[in-house]
């Protein structure tokens, strides 16, 4: 026994010992690896950090994840930024298109000589095929973009078995027709999610796509080469690319921690650092430093951050108090002091940079506690009130720390604010219901339209119910679903702007706050780097210039 | 061996107790899994659709033994979000984490047993305090300090190990000792108290008297007497450590089980968590068999015939 004993013990050492020594050894492998590691780089890799995993690469399958769509698959249309800063739709796999005079129906020419990146050719019925796919897919997340085309409802509730509306004339031409006039549709055409597959690879990977990188085809001018769950994405240039051969040739994308992004990058293992992800602080105390001002990359981001009233939670249905609310928030100090300015006070509904900006709506509201004061004196609640502003905290920091001056600001006034804090799932499921009394967000535009953010929030009952903000007035409602169908530019206009005087300033729906820049360091590898139009986290590879 | 069987058969008794009480808890908390799916893309028609394709527009009793009936199968169901099996997903996340507990076990136990023995053998000796000091600070310093701590050092100043897991070996280092220095600290303590319990005991004067080296005597006859309960407590570590490492995980980007399992919950995607917690609770009830089997193996007094 004793024998026996004494044996375990020596091989458990003997094995712990023999690990060590293995790992020792491999340290060596490791410094090696590195050093290869950095003579790629040096041949047109860039390499990115992301802050969490992808959960699918098929865009159908996910509102969140456009890194991998946007860099290997194409859309029909593109949008590019001018340099005045406004944006335009440019042709992208569609080579030409009309309008018919009633705006139903878009006719569309392909590019020629477009192949996915094993060789098959692009055709018109591959357009057709992922609209349709879209509409039958069960997990689809991606419906929105293809319901206004005529027929999708029917091929969606499974009474139709094809999509209607879109009409293949040969491997080049086809039209889709809508069900009525929609002015964002091309813009609608030109984001990730409507990406054109290819019938035929889609149907060969059954479910393997957008999860096997080798069964993920896309025109696109990459393709993945590694997916390592959890831990992060390799890219290759695809050398069939129908376009301009990019500059950047690999991309290395690694899943990181906050901390562990900022140290990569200082150490020179990371050509892109996003501001986003990282702590505030650090970007102010070593980022917004002489040292890196040639390295900052600022772009606005189109979206607007909101607080958001539920006007089914007494006493928040009285106007006279919503209004006394957004007079009682200092959104000019919050910018100042918890963003250091890096963005604009917004008054309205549609940010800066939108197709439709209204300026005649821009400028009116003013920090004014006093008057907030007076207002809730009128509205009979002198005394003040409780309320709960809930806060999802998956949320950066700055958000959360946003909240707590709200909250402060509207102490001031003799609103008695208490936040409550929610994990992200408790959060959604809270305000879908309809029941979160005030919560801040921001809205990120989709495409470049007005009608993306108005009807999200505005456009049906069960929009209002869903964003926790239950307006209450019917006819408005029943005209910004109208304001989709309206056409004609200088009436559309004056449409979106009347909304958007009526909502916010006459009924006091939420407080518009600020949008905001969202800011990048880059290394000294990158000769230019071009963030999404909208100043998303996902950018394009191919806009990116090493030196 | 007839123990063996009961046991066996009170470990299916208490996983299947785990899949009841996980699956009225996660339909107990708040959160519904489409509207996380859907994200800011949320619209009543999409909720309500995929309510349906994820079929939990059925009854609670309905479901749960649809997924019991499917366990017993082997068919752990479908993940919500990353839309793979769930059987899939936890093999792929496996190997990773087995990779990660065999070397910060290895570590653990080599710096905890060494440790251990050299404070006990040196006791209130400069050596002692040193060790020991290193066992509490293993024990007290939460794992991300530690991780932090390390990168800093081994990574940005040192350029000694990469910063996150790339697939080398090298880059399981730093997560390995992040991971392992805690328990080594449980480790190094245990086998302290223990080992100078059995170093005041007769029979040491009686190896003493006859003439046995001091060092030779504590490692053939008091460590062999002091090592019983330090064993059970490793295998207690094992199973602890195989059923993933949330914070070492997703600090230094191992795609093992302990980070899926977090995406999991954050998710609410209910398969994929039942699955995840299913296998770990089947891993401690194993690792609980294993360190009785080891205990009764070393230990005669524990053998009852």
């Amino acid at each position: 026994m004793r024998g026996k004993i004494i044996n375990i013990i020596l091989l458990a050492a003997t094995v712990c010992l023999t690990a060590c020594g293995a790992s020792s050894a491999e340290v060596k492998t490791g410094e090696n690896a590195a050093q290869t590691d950095d003579a790629q780089a040096d041949g047109g890799e860039l390499r990115g950090a992301l802050n969490a995993d992808i959960t699918t690469m098929d865009v159908h399958k996910t509102s969140n994840d456009y890194i991998v769509p946007m860099n290997i698959y194409d859309t029909l249309f593109t949008i590019r930024k001018k340099d005045d800063g406004s944006t335009e739709i440019v042709n992208s796999l569609a080579e030409s298109y009309d309008i018919s005079e009633d705006g139903k129906t878009y006719h569309f020419t392909l590019r020629d000589g477009v192949v996915f990146s094993d060789g098959t050719p692009l055709t018109a019925q591959d357009v057709k095929f992922t609209f349709e796919r879209i509409l039958t897919i069960p997990d689809s997340a991606q419906t929105d973009y293809a319901i206004p085309i005529e027929g999708a409802q029917d091929l969606l509730d499974g009474k139709a078995d094809s999509l209607k509306g879109i009409t293949v004339e040969d491997d080049h031409n086809f039209s889709i027709t809508l069900t009525e006039p929609y002015a964002g549709f091309l813009a609608s055409l030109a984001t990730p999610s409507t990406s054109i597959y290819s019938e035929k690879i889609v149907t060969e990977a059954g479910d393997d796509f957008g999860v096997l990188p080798e069964k993920t085809l896309g025109t696109g001018p990459y393709i993945v080469t590694e997916w390592t769950r959890g831990s992060g994405l390799k890219f290759e240039y695809n050398p069939r690319y129908w376009g301009e051969e990019p500059s950047v040739k690999k991309v290395e994308l690694s899943i990181m921690e906050p901390q562990a992004m900022n140290m990569a990058f200082q150490k020179g293992d990371l050509d892109i650092l996003d501001c986003l992800l990282i702590d505030s602080a650090i970007v102010s105390s070593t980022y917004k430093t002489d040292a890196y001002k040639d390295h900052i990359v600022s772009v606005d981001r189109m979206g607007t951050n909101f607080f958001m009233m539920n006007e089914n939670v007494e006493p928040l249905n009285n106007v006279q108090v919503r209004k006394a609310i957004q007079m009682a928030i200092d959104r000019e100090s919050i910018l100042q002091s918890i963003y250091d300015g890096d963005g604009q006070l917004e008054d309205g509904i549609y940010p800066t940079g939108c197709l439709v900006y209204c300026k005649e709506n821009q400028g009116w509201l003013k920090y004014d506690p006093e008057g907030a004061k007076k207002l809730l004196a009128d509205a009979g609640y002198g005394d003040g009130f409780d309320m709960e502003i809930c806060l999802d905290t998956s949320n950066t920091d700055a958000v959360q720390n946003t909240v707590q001056v709200i909250a402060q600001n509207l102490n001031d006034v003799g609103i008695r604010a208490n936040i409550r804090s929610l994990d992200h799932a408790s959060y959604l499921d809270l305000r879908g219901s309809g029941e979160m009394s005030s919560y801040l967000a921001l809205w990120l535009l989709d495409f470049n339209d007005p009608d993306n953010i108005i009807y999200t929030f505005f456009g049906n009952k069960d929009n209002t119910k869903i964003r926790s903000n239950n307006y209450a007035d019917d006819s408005v409602i029943g005209r910004v679903a109208a304001a989709k169908t309206i056409v004609d530019e200088t009436e559309r206009y004056k449409e979106y702007s009347a909304l958007e005087k009526k909502l916010v300033q006459d009924d006091a729906v939420w407080v518009p706050m600020f949008s905001l820049k969202h800011l990048f360091v880059i290394s000294d590898r990158v000769a230019e780097f071009t963030p999404h139009w909208a100043g998303w986290s996902d950018y394009y590879f191919a806009e990116t210039k090493l030196k | 061996m007839k123990g063996l069987a009961g046991r066996i058969i009170g470990v299916t008794v208490v996983l299947i107790g785990v899949i009841a009480l996980i699956f009225v808890m996660l339909r107990i908390i708040p959160g519904d899994p489409a509207s996380v799916l859907l994200n800011e893309h949320v619209s009543q028609a999409n909720i309500d659709r995929l309510t349906r394709t994820m079929g939990l527009d059925r009854s609670l009793p309905e479901q749960f033994f649809d997924y019991l009936a499917g366990v017993l199968h082997g068919d752990f169901g479908r993940s919500y979000y990353i839309q793979q099996p769930v059987s899939k997903l936890i093999m792929e996340a496996l190997p990773f984490t087995i990779k990660l507990t065999l070397l910060s076990i290895a570590f653990a136990w080599t710096f905890g047993i060494v440790s251990g023995v050299v404070s006990a053998m040196y006791n209130e000796h400069i050596l002692d305090y040193l060790f020991r000091g290193a066992a509490l600070l293993g024990i007290s310093v939460p794992v991300f300090m530690v991780a932090l701590l390390l990168q800093y050092i081994f990574y940005f100043r040192l350029s000694l190990f990469p910063l996150t897991y790339d697939g080398s070996v090298a880059s399981l280092i730093l997560p390995a000792v992040a991971l392992g220095w805690n328990s080594s600290g449980s480790v190094a303590r245990l086998m302290r108290s223990e080992l100078m319990e059995e170093l005041d005991a007769p029979y040491m004067d009686t190896a003493k008297a006859k003439g046995l080296p001091y060092r030779k005597a504590v490692l053939i006859h008091a460590l062999r007497n002091a090592a019983l309960p330090v064993i059970s407590l490793m295998a207690l570590q094992l199973s602890g450590m195989l059923s993933g490492a949330v914070i070492t995980e997703s600090i230094f980007s191992i795609p093992g089980l302990g980070r899926l399992a977090l995406t999991a919950l954050q998710t609410r995607d209910m398969p994929l968590l039942q699955g995840t917690v299913l296998f770990t609770a089947f891993l401690i009830a194993l690792g609980n068999i294993c360190a009785d089997l080891i205990n009764t193996l070393l230990n005669p007094r524990l053998r009852t015939g």
